[in-house]
């Protein structure tokens, strides 16, 4: 079972012993894939993983009634039962006409597989060797780096998985893609506390992949950013949330943005299709085509065509993420019931300039934990930052919520740095808000 | 008492024998080791739901593999597959096996021996074996109730999932293990309209237990609490901002300790002295009324575990006595570098992850207070009553929690309902701000999962009613 050709074959297979079995509408999708990861820390290799994988995943609709399934189990016998299985228990439901398939003409590769570009060919020539060195390399310089360290580690890994998706309407798809990653972290000795900070970067090409002296030097100033933290006084500041930490406070949309969530009225966002949530600053695109983007892909859960969608401009709010389901449920045309890459366009002038603009603000870095409601669209989360004047740091905060709702800070949207960051699904430029409620002592 | 083989025996319908056990072991320890291991796992998972008035949608799973362990000092080598075919899984060995460079002490040939364990979750019929149409009469009936509750319920979700898991672990050292777990979950969540307004409230019970589990009581909990908490949720506002005084009810606050203390005593990040609590053994980090178990003993809880994923005994670990930190959570990794015995913690998610230390049900013993005693103490503060998640920083000692429902506490009284606010503490600081425990300990009964290094493992919580003296709460006026 090792080429994609073979895959395919059993995706096909699979469709057809449940069609034999009674399924009206089959989906089948096959992956394998293998990964290694490698941890040092203490001067040796302290954990080194390594697999090949496989799966199965089936969905099948009899007389409209539906189920999913999954298997790691493919001997011939246990996969054949398993099948009957998943017929047979559609036995017992209710029938669920809006589990049908989608049009065939909706489905389909939506870009090139050399646009998407995700499939580094430097991954097969990659030795076991070459990941140790890395990895040693970026420990090594970690640990020297101070002499407060009381423990740093360095990770390196990377992997790579086929995907092949058959449905009975007549789509069939082959993905492939290669992954990379590399990090560190660092703990410090402070006395009662022990500041602790790391930094993580994903690629889809190992050349993407900053060196290891870019990483060593992150994760220290990370982890010094954090040494004598506490708690500034409650009340309202501008909040720069840092590139890499706009995912969090972006996340809080795709709830409310579902088509499940509209349609159990569990959104905030019901009925506000067309109207302004955000300030003209604000703009969010999803795009599944980014070449060698981290959330990229061909098509999406249903199969649909892949394509990107402004979710809102110049703070409008244009569509919703609606499946083929929830589509059909809702009377709506299916957009895609999930999220690839969420862009927010990057503004003109410089990050630093913008914070040297602001008398006093709140850099918000990381979270700690926190949550949101997605019917009313109110988020409260523990924050981790810094203390800024005029864009210079006059000191490292903890112990602080930040609370807000989605209703209210898009609005609050004031100034959009230049600096995209780009080793996350989620590319965001440092975002500046006016008035946030922030509560510390 | 169970109708289930034994997972030793369950796993020669895989093709797993002593043979291909003992040629597996002697491939993993070939280039030497301090320990190695073979966990071998089948998972058959179930859940059913409703959704819009039916019950229109089935889930099944199937998981099954085996991780070879290979472990030399503190080094660890960890390869896995899908695949139990001898070929297959000797090449899973061989790939661990990489850690070593012909260090380790090696280990002797296998000779089985095996390991007998306590049964803390036994069950009359295992979940396979109740059929699908056993279940959706079930969650209908749940549906139904939830409408009939009030009428401004709008929406009702309903689900119910249930897995039968087998395990075995075979150690170099002649030690096999073999255990059966089961695990069931049912949640239902309505959405509430009145008005324009709108909200959400859900609950949810899980157990290790068998259908026997779903009693009368607990199948109306289970509706009228998520009913009552989108209802609440309706009049409910945000608290003020700010540090205050804290009351924690019995239950779910069980979480403070989870985030606060428990993780801060997995032992591998004592061993790395990265846990804020690295050199604090046998000193004072709580007032006296304060004590802190992790358990895995208790009666059919999600926690609850016969034999940890290594294959050593599982017990009731007393962390903090008295205020004073007595253990930490050990696998066999950190056991050997602290020279003392595994406290039964070593867990994975699955045969795809390593053993780390990890709690099972982390709860507080009973102190002297009745709970309306520690209420009426309060001048001004909050009540926290439902949990939805937390975090922790394991050195900084920064840890946090989301309150989903409370209420203001003024001059003494509990007064107008809260939710949706996140609290934020330093865990040393926090415990030595607990100022009265009372009298009232309940295990949650909530189907906790706890997250580290990207594996999720099921575990329980409890809590009597606790006053913590300051917590910096997150509100929004």
């Amino acid at each position: 079972m090792d080429t994609p050709e073979k895959l395919l074959e059993l995706a096909h297979r699979v469709v057809a012993r449940c069609q034999e079995l009674g399924a009206d509408e089959v989906t089948a999708m096959v992956s394998r894939g293998s990964h290694v990861t490698v941890q040092r820390r203490a001067g040796q290799v302290e954990q080194a993983t390594e697999a090949t994988t496989r799966g199965l995943v089936v969905a099948v609709l009899n007389d409209d009634r539906y189920s999913s399934n999954s298997t790691s189990d493919l001997r011939p016998a246990a996969l054949d039962a398993f099948l009957q299985r998943c017929v047979s228990s559609t036995e017992f439901l209710e029938a669920d006409e809006y589990r049908r398939l989608p049009d065939a003409e909706l489905c389909g590769r939506g870009v090139s597989a050399q646009q998407l570009d995700q499939d580094d060919p430097a991954w097969g020539e990659r030795t076991a060797e070459a990941r140790a060195l890395q990895a040693e390399q970026i420990e090594t310089l970690l640990a020297g780096r101070r002499d407060d360290v009381i423990s740093a580690s360095s990770y390196v890994a990377d992997g790579r998985s086929e995907t092949v998706q058959v449905l009975s309407n007549g789509f069939e798809g082959v993905d492939a893609g290669a992954w990379f990653a590399a990090g560190g972290d660092m703990t410090l000795d402070e006395g009662d506390r022990r500041p602790e900070s790391g930094a993580w970067y994903g690629a889809r090409y190992l050349s993407d992949l900053p060196s290891p002296e870019a990483i060593a030097e992150e994760v220290e100033k990370r982890v010094t950013e954090r040494l004598g933290s506490q708690a500034a006084p409650s009340g309202s500041y501008p909040m720069v949330l840092a590139n890499r930490a706009a995912g969090r406070i972006l996340g809080v949309l795709a709830g409310p943005m579902s088509g499940s969530a509209l349609h159990d009225h569990r959104s905030c966002l019901e009925g506000k299709l067309g109207e302004r949530i955000g300030s003209d600053l604000f703009t969010l695109v999803d795009d599944p085509t980014i070449p060698r983007g981290l959330g990229s892909r061909p098509w999406d859960g249903d199969a649909l065509r892949a394509a990107p969608r402004t979710l809102v401009e110049g703070g409008i709010l244009k569509q919703y993420n609606i499946n083929v389901y929830y589509g059909r449920k809702l009377g709506m045309a299916p957009t895609s019931g999930g999220r690839s890459n969420w862009v927010v366009p990057p503004g003109d002038r410089p990050t630093a300039e913008l914070l040297a603009d602001l008398p006093k603000a709140i850099l918000v870095t990381g979270f700690l934990g926190g949550n949101s409601n997605g019917s009313t669209g109110d988020f409260s989360f523990g924050i981790r930052g810094l203390l800024l004047e005029h864009g210079e740091v006059a000191g490292s905060l903890s112990e602080m919520n930040v609370t807000g709702s989605i209703g209210d800070i898009f609005q609050r949207l004031v100034a959009v740095g230049d600096d995209p960051w780009k080793w996350s699904s989620v590319r965001s430029p440092t975002l500046i808000f006016d008035d946030v409620q922030f509560s510390g002592t | 008492m169970t109708s289930t083989p034994p997972a030793t025996a369950w796993f020669t319908q895989f093709g797993v024998d002593d043979d291909l056990i003992r040629k597996a072991l002697s491939a993993a320890t070939s280039r030497g080791a301090d320990d190695a291991d073979l966990f071998f796992e089948h998972t058959e998972a179930t859940s059913v739901g409703l959704s819009d008035g039916a019950v229109n949608s089935a889930h099944t799973t199937i998981d099954l593999g085996v991780g070879v362990r290979v472990v030399v000092g503190d080094q660890v080598g960890y390869a896995y597959t899908e695949d139990l075919s001898l070929e297959s899984v000797l090449r899973a060995a061989h790939t661990a096996s990489a850690i070593a460079h012909n260090s380790g002490k090696g280990q002797p040939v296998f000779v089985p021996s095996r390991l007998v364990v306590p049964d803390f979750y036994p069950v009359d019929r295992s979940w396979s074996d109740v059929e699908l149409s056993v279940r959706v009469p079930m969650i209908r009936d749940w549906e139904k109730r939830a409408f009939e509750q009030d009428p401004r319920v709008r929406k009702v979700r309903v689900n119910m999932g249930d897995a039968d898991k087998h395990v075995l672990l075979a150690r170099a050292d002649g030690t096999v293990a073999a255990d059966y777990r089961p695990m069931t979950r049912a949640s239902v969540s309505v959405t509430a309209v009145d008005g324009d307004t709108k909200e959400s409230g859900s609950y949810n019970v899980a157990s290790r237990g068998d259908l026997s589990y779903y009693d009368e009581a607990r199948q109306q909990r289970l509706v009228s609490m998520s009913v009552e908490r989108a209802l609440r949720a309706l009049n409910a506002g945000s608290p003020p901002a700010g540090e205050m005084p804290v009351v924690l009810a019995a239950g779910s606050s069980g979480i403070l300790l989870h985030e606060a203390i428990g993780h801060g005593m997995e032992a591998d990040f004592n061993r790395k002295g990265t846990s804020i609590y690295a050199d604090k053994l046998n000193k004072r980090i709580a007032p006296a009324e304060v004590t802190i178990v992790d358990d895995a003993t208790l009666p059919a809880a999600r926690g609850s575990l016969n034999v940890d994923d290594e294959g050593s005994p599982t017990e009731k670990t007393v962390l903090v006595r008295d205020g004073v930190l007595e253990s930490y959570l050990h696998d066999r990794i950190s056991a050997r570098h602290y020279g003392v015995d595994s406290t039964g913690s070593g867990r994975r998610e699955s045969f795809r992850h390593p053993v780390l230390p990890r709690m099972r049900a982390t709860y507080m013993e009973n102190g002297p207070h009745a709970p309306e005693e520690i209420i009426a103490s309060v001048d001004k503060g909050l009540y926290c009553e439902v949990f939805a998640n937390g975090a922790v920083q394991i050195g900084a000692g920064d840890f946090s929690f989301y309150v989903r429902h409370g209420r203001l506490i003024e001059n003494g009284k509990l007064t107008e309902p809260v939710k949706d606010v996140n609290l934020i503490g330093f865990g040393p600081k926090v415990l030595e701000a607990i100022e009265m425990v009372g009298n009232d300990l309940e295990i949650d009964e909530g189907g906790w999962t706890c997250g580290k290094d990207g594996q999720g493992v099921p575990v329980s919580q409890g809590m009597p009613t606790v006053k913590v003296g300051s917590l910096s709460v997150g509100g929004g006026r």
